[in-house]
């Protein structure tokens, strides 16, 4: 047995090659529970049937529109799109992405994928899938080519800006799709609501402990491992929640790691920085009694501290009831914020532990007279983004544009300043209301602001 | 013919260097410079509303004469970038690799702002017969981070073109920078002065002030002479006399009940309320937070309030105010006053 390391992420390695041995995730369909392995195996098998029918309709149909042209052209079949694509739904890491490979690698097909670290603006999108779901090229017919699969993966990650346009793209595609689609998406969406009514969804449940268990601990009996006490690994498996990559990946840290004693110590500092994470953080925070609980619950978090404190700001009042201790609170905060500025200015990071030690201990310990209250919290984003930001409506934009023809002014200036003095101008008089939007040439409804 | 302007701030606006009222010792300094052909990069500095920019407008108009379309720039770093430049810099960071040249198949990390509105400016070449490009930055200060990219790009660029950094608060902006220019302060505009502008333009528009109400206006103006100008309008509407209660009752006008309420609601001491409300004047007038801070002293200023309670409530403004110049987070300043305040509002 040689000692080398073949050097990829287990994920990868103990991914599985089948579905059939493959633990599968329970699963839902509009409440209703149902077989994974059935329903996806048979998803894939209608749809090859179903292009075929279409296709072999569509032949004639063209063929009949080229024949006769002067009559009405009979338009294209399509393939329905509840049949040509579905979504898996669930938490990360409990094997969505997992069971498509296998399911590809059953029917011996190629999967074509696209996740969240693609930007999926409209244009890359159709680049990347739109002609391979269209077409199947010149070489597929004369090579006996392996049918595709498509996985858009992380589905719910498409939204804001960088994707705009992405959703109908996606919905055309699987319109016009040649191809099986499966798409895979971690929470319910409402701006994928549109694409929800087309399709099937299925929700993807957690595996239960025991599989798990049992499959990490082939894992270690494969990788020859025995110094991993069965309890260390139920406490791995209890902090990753049913996430079934995440318990694999850490056991390969921990063991690849090569330290051999105090594991218990490594698998407490598992930390996987998501937003459950900042919760519990947040809630833990106050509860601490002591400057040193709150700096080892800083150290150790890996919560961008730039959003930390900010967090803290936010939720102050859920945790802080009375004026003294608020105001003890905030004053160290504000104190924070100002050596955290000079920080930034200067580039002096030696002074970040101040930083640290006045948001989190600072404002925790401020907490004298309101009890620590056993009961659960509920902890919100940071909703006020400081800043420079301020929108106009569109009525107030096209205002602005048109005072500038004439005056150079900031919106800034114009909505604090010279809007005022304006309304009333032109609040005094009818005449003066003629004049003024006569002169800036406004139409009725800018003229309605000035009222 | 032409048009009458309805506005008078805009009527009266200086169209060159020689019509700006007062600041003789500047006007000089600029118009030397204009004859020498030749100036360093360089930092106004005053409050606000005092013309700053439109000095340094028609400053750099009267430098560059026929060329000043071409040459000059004005940029605003307290707008933020629009959907169109974001997506511009964004397509334009990563040098492709089929490119030629050494660039092929970087990525440029210089900040959006500078790369969608300084860099395509100061770049090009001077056209025309100008020494150099003249860019306008106003409100500097509100660049943040930003301004270390300033540091090079004053060096690189500084032969082709020179800045004008228009501020209101000298104190934030990096020391590299300040060390790059030359200071220039805009002070407000003296009493003689604004007195000899409001005759002018009271005997332009057949107006009766006397000199009383010219002190008066020139008090609640602050010193700003487009807010004199709009109130010596609005007091004409009425009639030619203006007298000293028009100009108040307008000048009431202008001012925010909200400011009254949120001190009252955080003197029942109520700090959940105050932050909400807080935020919503700060979210929808748009207030500079050093504005914010100035507001809640004249309304301190107009209360029924002790000497003790006045002097300490002023107190926490100006820490709050000092700390918000060097801090990051306005929110937690504000909040931070409030509730000071609020604990305080027992003891009232």
């Amino acid at each position: 047995m040689s000692n080398v390391k073949i050097d990829i992420p287990w994920v990868e390695k103990y991914r599985p090659k089948s579905i059939k041995d493959m633990a599968l995730p329970s699963a839902r369909m509009s409440g209703q529970r149902v077989k994974l392995a059935e329903e996806l195996t048979n998803f894939i098998k209608n749809f090859f049937e179903e292009r075929k029918k279409v296709n072999i309709e569509n032949k004639q149909i063209r063929q009949y529109n080229r024949t006769s042209i002067d009559k009405e052209q009979k338009e294209e079949l399509k393939i329905p799109p509840e049949k040509a694509a579905v979504l898996l739904e669930g938490p990360p890491g409990i094997g969505k992405t997992s069971i498509v490979y296998a399911l590809a690698n059953d029917f011996n097909m190629e999967v074509i994928e696209t996740n969240a670290s693609d930007t999926r603006t409209r244009d890359k999108i159709e680049k990347r899938l739109k002609e391979t779901t269209k077409t199947r090229g010149i070489m597929d017919f004369i090579t006996q080519s392996k049918e595709k699969l498509i996985l858009i993966d992380e589905i719910d990650g498409i939204y804001g800006v960088q994707d705009r346009g992405a959703i109908p793209t996606v919905i055309e595609l699987i319109q016009n799709t040649q191809f099986p689609i499966i798409m895979c998406s971690n929470e319910y969406k409402t701006n994928l609501q549109s694409l929800y009514n087309k399709i099937r969804r299925y929700e993807v449940h957690p595996l239960p402990k025991n599989e798990v268990k049992k499959i990490a601990m082939s894992i270690l009996k494969n990788e020859k491992i025995t110094y991993l006490k069965e309890e260390d690994l139920e406490l791995i498996i209890d902090k990753n929640n049913g996430d079934l990559r995440g318990i694999i990946n850490d056991i390969q840290g921990i063991t690849q790691g090569n330290i051999e004693e105090d594991h218990k110590e490594l698998i407490l500092n598992l930390h996987r920085d998501n937003l459950e994470e900042i919760f519990s953080l947040i809630r833990d925070l106050f509860q601490v009694s002591s400057l040193r609980e709150a700096r080892s619950l800083t150290d150790k978090s890996d919560v961008d501290y730039n959003f930390l404190y900010k967090w803290i700001n936010e939720n102050l009042l859920t945790f802080i009831k009375s004026n003294r201790e608020l105001s003890v609170a905030f004053e160290n905060l504000s104190i924070a914020d100002e050596i955290f500025g000079k920080i930034r200015i200067n580039q002096d990071w030696s002074l970040l532990p101040y930083f640290f030690d006045l948001f989190a201990g600072g404002v925790a310990l401020s907490r004298k007279e309101t009890p620590i209250s056993k009961g659960f919290r509920r902890v919100v984003f940071p909703r006020y983004t400081s800043g420079t930001y301020f929108s106009l409506t569109s009525v107030e934009k096209k205002l602005v544009e048109k005072v500038k023809k004439k005056y150079e002014i900031t919106q800034i200036d114009f909505i604090q300043d010279f809007l005022p003095f304006i309304k009333i101008l032109c609040g005094s008089s009818r005449r003066n209301l003629k004049i003024i939007s006569d002169w800036l040439d406004l139409d009725a409804k800018e003229k309605k602001l000035l009222k | 013919m032409e048009q009458e302007i309805p506005i008078w701030r805009i009527k009266y606006l200086p169209k060159n260097l020689d019509q700006i009222c007062g600041r003789k010792k500047i006007k000089e300094t600029l118009k030397h410079i204009i004859q020498q052909q030749n100036f360093p990069h360089m930092i106004f500095v005053g409050a606000k509303g005092i013309g700053k920019t439109l000095i340094a407008q028609l400053f750099s108009k009267e430098f560059l004469k026929n060329n000043y379309d071409a040459n000059f720039k004005l940029v605003y770093a307290d707008i933020p970038l629009s959907q169109e430049e974001r997506k511009q810099v964004r397509s334009d960071a990563y040098i492709s690799t089929s490119k030629i040249g050494s660039g092929a198949g970087r990525t440029i990390t210089t900040p959006a702002f500078i790369q969608a509105r300084v860099k395509p400016f100061v770049q090009l070449r001077v056209l025309g017969g100008s020494p150099f490009k003249i860019l306008i930055v106003k409100n500097f200060e509100a660049l943040g981070q930003n301004q270390q990219g300033f540091r090079r790009l004053m060096e690189i660029y500084g032969r082709n073109c020179r800045m004008i950094l228009i501020t209101t608060k000298i104190s934030s902006i990096i020391d590299p920078i300040v060390s790059r220019c030359q200071i220039v302060l805009i002070s407000p505009i003296k009493f003689i002065d604004f007195k000899d502008l409001i005759t002018i333009i009271a005997t332009k528009e057949s107006l009766e002030i006397n000199n009383e109400v010219i002190e008066v206006l020139y008090r609640i103006s602050e010193g700003k002479i487009s807010h004199a100008i709009d109130l010596l309008q609005l007091s004409s509407i009425s009639g030619k006399i203006i007298d000293i209660n028009k100009l108040y009752e307008f000048s009431q006008k202008f001012h925010n009940d909200l400011i009254k309420s949120l001190l009252m609601i955080a003197f029942k001491g109520d700090f959940p309320n105050v932050r909400e409300l807080s935020r919503k004047i700060l979210s929808n007038y748009k207030y500079d937070i050093n504005e914010f801070f100035k507001l809640l002293i004249d309304e301190l200023n107009k209360m029924p309030l002790s000497k003790f309670v006045r002097c300490k409530l002023i107190n926490y403004i100006a820490d709050a105010d000092f700390r918000s110049i060097l801090g990051r987070d306005n929110d937690i300043q504000v909040s931070s006053l409030f509730s000071k305040i609020c604990l305080f509002s027992e003891y009232i």
